[in-house]
């Protein structure tokens, strides 16, 4: 039984830092911050549903599994809510946008 | 809009991984010091015991190197909101890295801080959204105006 525990942690731990890491490269190597913004929020929000997992297969105790479930639901409420925001004052800002955009809906609804 | 030059990224990241090995190493001398830790699992397998011992510092290694390239972004970023997003990002890696500190230490003790963190990075992010928002409007009246939308205060 611990076996399968442990295997489970492992793999949600690797899941977990590959999409930080996937998420983190994206916020350095992409064109704006549109990209940008796609990128980070939803990745890393991603990656860490899998480290609060890990943590919780790995420890295992009441405590650890209450406050990683309050985390992640405050996690993946408030990460696409903040950066829906950002994105929003970004455009509103007229934030550079890349040449090879191909529609910007915003604009044409508020032109 | 210039290629980011690549000496930077490099730099960080070894400097990064110099100082978590030097971390790291006092951690592995002073082995017998963690018995003191409270630890609920004295019967770990050998699986449980390689991802306390070897998994966790590496993931602790990685975690560290993507805040570095998120400060990477935070000095470089070309507008506002790219500096926000490497803050709003440096907070939800500062989650992570307090989980992957829980599990090499197998205790829920820094889950508070966790959750005080993930909430005082929601909260600077849409405070930054709205001074990014309205910026534009105090900076120069002179500039055509997009339509204001009615869930922006002015």
């Amino acid at each position: 039984m611990n076996w399968v525990l442990d295997i489970l942690a492992l793999i949600s731990l690797v899941f977990g830092l590959f999409f930080m890491m996937v998420g983190a490269l994206g916020l350095v190597r992409l064109p704006d911050v549109y990209h940008r913004i796609h990128a980070a929020s939803k990745a890393t929000t991603l990656g860490l549903l899998g480290l609060l997992l890990a943590a919780v297969l790995h420890v295992g105790t009441f405590g650890v599994a209450t406050k990683a479930l309050l985390t992640l639901v405050f996690a993946f409420v408030a990460t696409p809510i903040g950066s829906h925001m950002l994105a929003k004052a970004a455009h509103r800002d007229r934030a550079e946008q890349w040449p090879g955009t191909l529609a910007d809906d915003l604009a044409e609804d508020q032109a | 809009m210039s290629r980011p030059r690549p000496t930077i990224p490099t730099l960080l990241t070894l400097v990064t991984l110099t100082l978590t090995v030097l971390a790291g190493l006092p951690a592995y001398a002073a082995k017998p010091a963690a018995d003191n830790m409270p630890s609920h699992h004295d019967d770990r397998t050998a699986l449980g015991q390689f991802i306390v011992d070897v998994a966790a510092p590496i993931g602790v290694a990685l975690i560290l190197l993507a805040i570095c390239l998120c400060i990477y972004r935070m000095i470089r970023g070309p507008h506002l909101a790219d500096r926000v997003l490497a803050g709003d990002t440096i907070a939800i890696l500062v989650v992570g890295i307090v989980a992957v500190f829980s599990m090499m230490l197998e205790t829920a003790l820094f889950f508070d801080a966790a959750l005080v963190v993930a909430i005082i990075g929601f909260a600077s992010t849409v405070a930054f959204s709205q001074y990014i928002g309205a910026k534009r409007k105090t900076d120069d009246p002179a500039s055509p105006e997009p339509d204001p939308s009615p869930e922006t205060p002015a």
